[in-house]
């Protein structure tokens, strides 16, 4: 997940100065490095890492303020000095605007397009998708099927050469769309010709937004990219894009720290709902392992009708299976368990990983063998034995595995629930909002 | 268009070498042992300069971890070692750390050879993540093999992202190649399969099977690539990643390795002003070869993966 191994050993640095009690040159010392060595693991500039833990350290030995303990003291020291990394949320005003994605090849800009056109789509805007990719095969049939996939309006010419000419026709056709997303062709600095033709670009359309596309596995080169985009047509923000591998996105952060732009939107997957506004705050407390609340209810608020999550189910100690039902099927609506799970305030609890990725399809399969239980089985799924299961294996038409993994996975989430329940406050303001 | 962009390219090797002058080269941190001249190398005289050289290594985008493994290696080849009056003991430690490098790079893998002396039809399978370019690479590699003879068979075994389809058909056009495909949300096992059978029955002689990008953290997908590799049988399996890629280069060469087995590398946009340690780092993980190199757009924008270019690279002053 996102930034995750970063999160993890920065966590555990955090737990070494929070055991130690008090704040001195060597523990900050200690900190400081591991953070360092984290920071470039995840492929952040050398030089900014450097900037970063000096001012860590500078501040951390600071005398701290009355009342604090020393983890919450370094904790909001670490936290506010990567808030100045990634930089203000930079997600654009919901409004009639123009907007142009650029970016190095295969860095996700049309899809990006899409689900940038699906999001304003969702908040009620009128709006269009141009193709402004004349040189990549299947570019245009790529944004065209996309469009069509989101019901977005849709502009392209498939034979065309001239891209400015592409777009000019795109937006006079596209004019009463309130907002018109126009996706490029990728292309690198050192590409003199493409870069003129940005340039050339960006001046036909004058976009109010300008948003430079970022894989978030990119490294260190990432720096002469975006400086020299900047350069050319000037940048005003920054999407990251696949952060759903293992990338940590330190050269995304390295990018907006350089130019001076914000983060507007993630990437998290390939689907068109797969895209959030980034918060640096939610992005950070994820990091720090403080849990990313907002995003949850703002997901939640999106997609649920009232009532349909049970909150009260998901955290009852003794949850039944058919709570368990209940849970899979308001989690797909949220998106996948580990997505959901990242953005608890966990306090850094550690899930298995494969129990996390409870995939779509094994969802359904879990549904469908618990329509062959009986009501007393998923009341109270102890008394399920060796006879029952081989009951259930014939009604669901699965096989034994199957049956004694959905087992697992309710004692698994029975666990886990009764952990979250433990944690006060932030919860009981989420499941409030839940219930409204 | 065209034209200028291929010059442009050509021009891409001097480009590096003027670029790298101006970054702090590996050479120059090297060189700052000259002043802490010693007879004998001790431990404690080679710690700080060393961790420069590895910082010098992660800033050309080599993962910290296999930085660090290279580091040691070359620490253990210095250390105790005797150096004689006026010797430069820069160029000792930067012949080292060279050294060290060209090993990691050392294969007997030949794919010329290997095409050459291999029964036909040959079925090579192109796995990686999303837009790291596969689909690319493999219209390169079609034309590369065309040129030098051999046919080939292209199979669509994207059968997921929009557009993947039309992408990989327009490239058969171009390159008048016979492009295997089926319906989009088809079985990519079986469109491979069938492009295999076709080649056996028109004597084709090479079958490069295109596959949808994929996350190596999804679960379903790296069971889908197993599955394909289960299938198809392929008798090469190429993992291509993008030079621009930082250290997560790691993480999924060794996923894929871990999925599919690969047995060579191509490693893509390396035009695109890179240091290319994930180069280093990919090769240091997998232990495999890499064969070829992405240079650019057009379809002659591929060139054989030379280790000592490479190497000296990093060095350049």
């Amino acid at each position: 997940m996102v930034l995750d191994k970063l999160g993890n050993s920065l966590k555990k640095s955090i737990r070494k100065i929070a055991g130690s009690g008090r704040i001195d040159e060597e523990a900050v010392d200690e900190l400081t490095r591991d953070i360092q060595r984290s920071l470039l693991k995840s492929d952040v500039d050398v030089k900014l890492v450097k900037n970063l833990t000096d001012q860590i350290k500078e501040r951390a030995l600071e005398k701290k303020p009355k009342g604090a303990n020393p983890r919450e003291h370094v904790v909001k020291i670490v936290y506010e000095e990567l808030v100045k990394i990634v930089g203000e949320g930079g997600a654009p005003p919901i409004e009639s605007q123009d907007i142009l994605l650029l970016g190095l090849q295969g860095s996700g800009k049309t899809t990006t397009a899409s689900k940038l056109a699906n999001y304003f789509k969702n908040k009620g805007m009128k709006v269009g998708l141009i193709c402004g990719d004349t040189y990549r095969p299947g570019a245009y049939e790529q944004l065209k099927t996309l469009s069509q996939k989101v019901a977005i309006p849709f502009y392209g010419e498939e034979e065309a050469d001239d891209v400015v000419s592409v777009i000019k026709n795109g937006l006079e056709t596209l004019n009463d769309q309130e907002i018109r997303i126009i996706d490029t062709a990728g292309r690198h600095s050192l590409e003199e010709e493409l870069i003129k033709e940005m340039k050339e670009i960006e001046k036909t359309v004058s976009p109010e937004n300008k948003y430079l596309v970022i894989d978030a596995s990119i490294g260190k080169g990432v720096k002469e990219q975006a400086k020299s985009f900047e350069k050319a047509v000037g940048i005003d923000g920054v999407i990251i894009t696949k952060i759903d591998g293992t990338a940590k996105g330190g050269g995304a952060l390295t990018a907006v720290s350089e130019t001076n732009t914000k983060i507007a939107f993630l990437g998290t997957g390939e689907k068109p709902e797969e895209f959030e506004e980034f918060d640096p705050e939610g992005f950070i407390s994820r990091l720090l392992g403080m849990g990313d609340l907002e995003k949850l209810i703002q997901r939640a608020e999106e997609r649920l009708e009232e009532d349909e999550m049970d909150m009260e189910a998901m955290m009852k100690g003794d949850l039944t299976l058919k709570d368990v039902y209940k849970q899979l099927e308001s989690i797909n609506k949220l998106g996948p368990l580990n997505k959901v799970m990242n953005m608890l305030p966990m306090g850094g609890a550690q899930l298995p990983d494969d129990a996390m990725d409870v995939t779509k399809e094994k969802m359904e399969k879990y549904k469908i063998i618990m329509d062959s239980m009986t009501s007393e089985e998923l009341e109270n799924p102890n008394i399920i034995g060796d006879s029952r299961i081989q009951r259930i294996v014939k009604g669901s038409g699965t096989n034994r595995e199957d049956v004694k993994e959905l087992l697992e996975y309710h004692k698994m989430m029975k666990k886990l629930m009764k952990q979250m329940r433990g944690r006060r406050g932030p919860m009981e303001k989420m499941m409030k909002k839940f219930k409204r | 268009m065209f034209e200028k962009l291929r010059n442009k390219i050509r021009g891409f090797e001097s480009d590096v070498e003027e670029k790298t002058k101006k970054k702090a080269s590996l050479g120059e941190k090297a060189k700052k042992f000259v002043k802490e001249r010693k007879v004998i190398l001790e431990e404690e005289d080679l710690e700080k300069p060393l961790s420069e050289l590895k910082l010098g290594l992660v800033e050309s985008d080599v993962d910290y971890d296999v930085a660090e493994k290279i580091i040691e290696e070359v620490k253990e080849e210095l250390v105790g070692k005797e150096i004689k009056w006026r010797k430069d003991v820069g160029e000792i430690v930067e012949k080292a750390l060279k050294d060290a490098l060209l090993k990691i790079f050392d294969f007997q893998f030949n794919f010329d050879s290997y095409i050459q002396s291999k029964e036909k039809p040959i079925n090579i399978l192109f796995v990686g993540t999303n837009g790291v370019g596969k689909t690319t690479t493999i219209a390169k590699v079609s034309k590369y093999l065309m040129e030098n003879n051999y046919s080939t068979v292209l199979a669509c075994g994207d059968t997921f992202r929009a557009g993947a389809t039309k992408q990989i058909s327009e490239h058969g056009e171009s390159l008048d190649t016979k492009v295997i495909k089926h319906e989009k949300g088809g079985d990519p096992a079986a469109v491979i399969y069938d492009a295999v059978e076709f080649a056996e029955a028109n004597n084709k002689d090479v079958v490069l099977g295109d596959t949808a990008g994929r996350m190596h953290t999804d679960i379903n997908l790296m069971d889908q690539i197993k599955k394909i590799k289960r299938v198809t049988n392929p008798d090469l399996v190429i993992f291509v990643d993008e030079a621009v890629a930082g250290s997560d280069a790691v993480e999924r060469a060794k996923e894929f390795h871990k999925a599919v087995n690969i047995d060579a590398v191509v490693l893509t946009k390396i035009d695109a002003d890179v240091s290319g340690g994930s180069a280093i780092s990919i090769t240091y993980e997998v232990q495999k070869p890499i064969i070829f190199v992405g240079t650019g757009q057009t379809y002659s924008d591929l060139k054989k993966f030379d280790s000592e270019w490479f190497v000296n690279q990093l060095f350049k002053e």
